[in-house]
């Protein structure tokens, strides 16, 4: 899936990436791709970036740990960003049941 | 940190680009995934091809730290927000007739050319796409600049105003509320 295609739901995905526990970054895009069965696996270095403004924004918290002698920044979900991600979820459910109808097939309309 | 000079070599090209916290982040990120081709094939070279592969060129990892910097959006709004704060004062100072204020023209002069240099340095953090810690000087320098020069204007105002006039209803609060955003904005944006 191109990337263009999840402006708008990429902060959703990465919040529910990280609803299940702490990850570090490359874990959070592996958690992702293994999530939507490989369909969405962005270039891992642009996770990040979008990781730092979700923090930024106060709805994941990140934290420095030392893993196998490399300085490792770990991500969890903060009570904001639970409830961002609630509320993703549900705009997306909305959002997803209309488009389903809309394009649903209908019956060709007969001509005799 | 990197196992092979090519990981290295990513690592540095990305160093001289973004701030070191993102390059050490992004190094614990590359050298884990190279271990995990490393496992696969068994070949270093293979591995490391297909680590870099999968994070991205440094130009593309580059350009969405770019995108996403609170810096290059604060430029943005200041770039975007400037004018009009810019056209507020300026009806005001014709308002006031402002020419016939008794300011030393050094003084007019120091005030013309810290303005013009504010705009270049904002101009410049917008359109950087190499270097983010030239970005972040850059937005930072305009946005002290921008806080000097709102503060010369109010306190030019308030010494040299003839009496108060309406277009002071809108360029005092403009400049008060983009000091105070700054001011607001700049302590979280260095602490980073």
């Amino acid at each position: 899936m191109r990337a263009e295609a999840l402006k708008g739901h990429l902060d959703g995905l990465l919040l529910a990436a990280l609803e299940e526990g702490p990850l570090h970054g490359y874990a959070v895009k592996e958690a992702l791709c293994a999530a939507t069965g490989g369909r969405i696996d962005l270039p891992t270095g642009t996770v990040y970036p979008a990781l730092h403004r979700l923090e930024r924004a106060g709805l994941i918290a990140g934290s420095w740990s030392v893993v196998a002698g490399r300085r490792r920044r770990t991500y969890r979900l903060t009570e904001a960003g639970g409830r961002a991600l609630s509320g993703e979820r549900a705009g997306w459910q909305e959002f997803a049941a209309a488009v389903t109808t809309a394009l649903g097939a209908r019956p060709w309309p007969t001509t005799s | 940190m990197a196992d092979h000079e090519l990981i290295a070599q990513h690592l540095r090209a990305l160093a001289c680009r973004l701030p070191p916290q993102a390059v050490e982040e992004i190094a614990d990120g590359l050298h884990e995934t190279f271990e995990k081709y490393l496992a696969i094939s068994g070949d270093p070279e293979r591995a490391a091809r297909a680590a870099i592969g999968e994070f991205g060129e440094v130009g593309l990892i580059t350009a969405a730290f770019f995108r996403e910097s609170p810096w290059r959006r604060a430029a943005l709004t200041l770039l975007a927000t400037g004018p009009l704060v810019g056209a507020a004062w300026g009806a005001t100072l014709v308002a006031a007739h402002a020419w016939t204020w008794p300011v030393p023209l050094a003084v007019r002069m120091l005030y013309g050319t810290t303005l013009a240099v504010t705009v270049l340095a904002l101009l410049l953090a917008a359109r950087e796409r190499r270097a983010y810690r030239r970005m972040r000087r850059a937005t930072l320098a305009a946005a002290l600049g921008l806080i000097a020069l709102d503060v010369l204007m109010l306190i030019a105002i308030a010494l040299l105003a003839p009496v108060p006039m309406w277009p002071m209803a809108i360029a005092i609060p403009a400049s008060l509320i983009r000091i105070l955003a700054t001011l607001r904005w700049l302590p979280t944006a260095l602490a980073r």
